[in-house]
């Protein structure tokens, strides 16, 4: 005999034991019964499955950073952006503009400390209400 | 599960698509039936392919409770058996997984219950139990392969629609399978 054909005799033989020895009726039943008793699970939908899910929470989480961003930084827009310039390049800023960006920056500081009087605005002086007044326009 | 008249009993041989057909229906004869049908090659399949021999029963449980569960995904694209296999490569997988151990039949109860002459029946079993181990060496897809076409004598197209692949990528997986049993098996 041959290689090739001794291999494939081998390989005909594997299992021949095991396959034997099932009892097929007794099988059958069995499965049956485990139909009846073990309800299916339910299969996920197509867009339930765990890629869409990921790929939905890195949506989420995208959109919903970048609302939290633009509500973070709205009051103090044009502060934020001046601010920005100062860590971006100071380097580059003329004299002028360097003494724009540091109002911009007391601004930014003075905003959060800023309130309100409790008393009527009339009784406030022209400083006091350009300062309520700044505050206001952020 | 509602019980309407058994095509498996009314009809007979019924082919596998009537027989799952009426398991889609509510039947269990029909269930039934292809288990009586093909339960044995899926046993010599699992076994080959690696299955301790006590578990295999189990496995073939198994297997065709997770093959029915999963009917309604069998598009027909190969035949139900060779569909059943391909789902038994995925249990014992799993199987191993979890007990992370083979098992090789023991020659002497490789030769247990077989006739004739003593010479041929240990130089017989020697090459079993050798192709047994190089079977459980090989990677999963030239093993499922080899069994397939070796053992089940599946054709190629028939094999490479079950594992989802190409009739040239099965007749290369087994070339290589063959040349290495050949290699364990000298």
């Amino acid at each position: 005999m041959n290689e090739d054909a001794k291999l494939h005799d081998a390989a005909r033989r594997l299992g021949v034991q095991a396959a034997e020895q099932l009892d097929v009726e007794r099988l059958a039943a069995a499965v049956i019964e485990r139909l009846r008793r073990e309800p299916a699970r339910a299969t996920r939908p197509a867009w339930m499955q765990p890629a869409w899910l990921r790929i939905a929470a890195a949506v989420v989480v995208l959109v919903g950073g970048g609302l939290v961003w633009r509500q973070l930084g709205s009051p103090t827009g044009g502060a934020a952006h001046g601010a920005h310039l100062v860590t971006d390049d100071l380097t580059d800023l003329s004299a002028d503009q360097l003494r724009d960006v540091l109002n911009t920056l007391d601004e930014t500081l003075n905003l959060g400390s800023t309130t309100l009087p409790d008393g009527d605005l009339e009784d406030l002086d022209a400083q006091q209400l350009q300062a309520v007044l700044r505050s206001l326009e952020g | 599960m509602a019980q309407p008249q058994s095509l498996a009993a009314s009809i007979s041989p019924a082919p596998d698509s009537a027989l799952i057909a009426a398991w889609q229906r509510g039947d269990e004869q029909g269930a039934a039936e292809l288990v009586r049908r093909h339960a044995r090659a899926l046993a010599r399949f699992l076994a080959g392919a690696g299955a301790p021999e006590a578990d295999v029963e189990d496995l073939v449980q198994d297997t065709f409770i997770r093959a029915f569960r999963a009917v309604d995904r069998f598009r027909g694209h190969c035949q139900f058996r060779t569909w059943l296999l391909t789902i038994g490569g995925n249990v014992l997988k799993d199987h191993g997984r979890r007990a992370a151990r083979h098992k090789v039949v023991p020659l002497d109860e490789g030769l247990a219950a077989r006739d004739g002459d003593p010479h041929e029946r240990a130089e017989a079993g020697e090459a079993e139990a050798r192709l047994a181990v190089g079977v459980g060496e090989l990677p999963r897809l030239q093993r499922e392969v080899f069994l397939l076409r070796a053992q089940q004598g599946l054709e190629y197209d028939e094999i490479a629609a079950a594992l989802d692949t190409t009739e040239g990528a099965a007749r290369v997986h087994y070339h290589h399978a063959v040349k290495r049993l050949k290699e364990r098996m000298q």
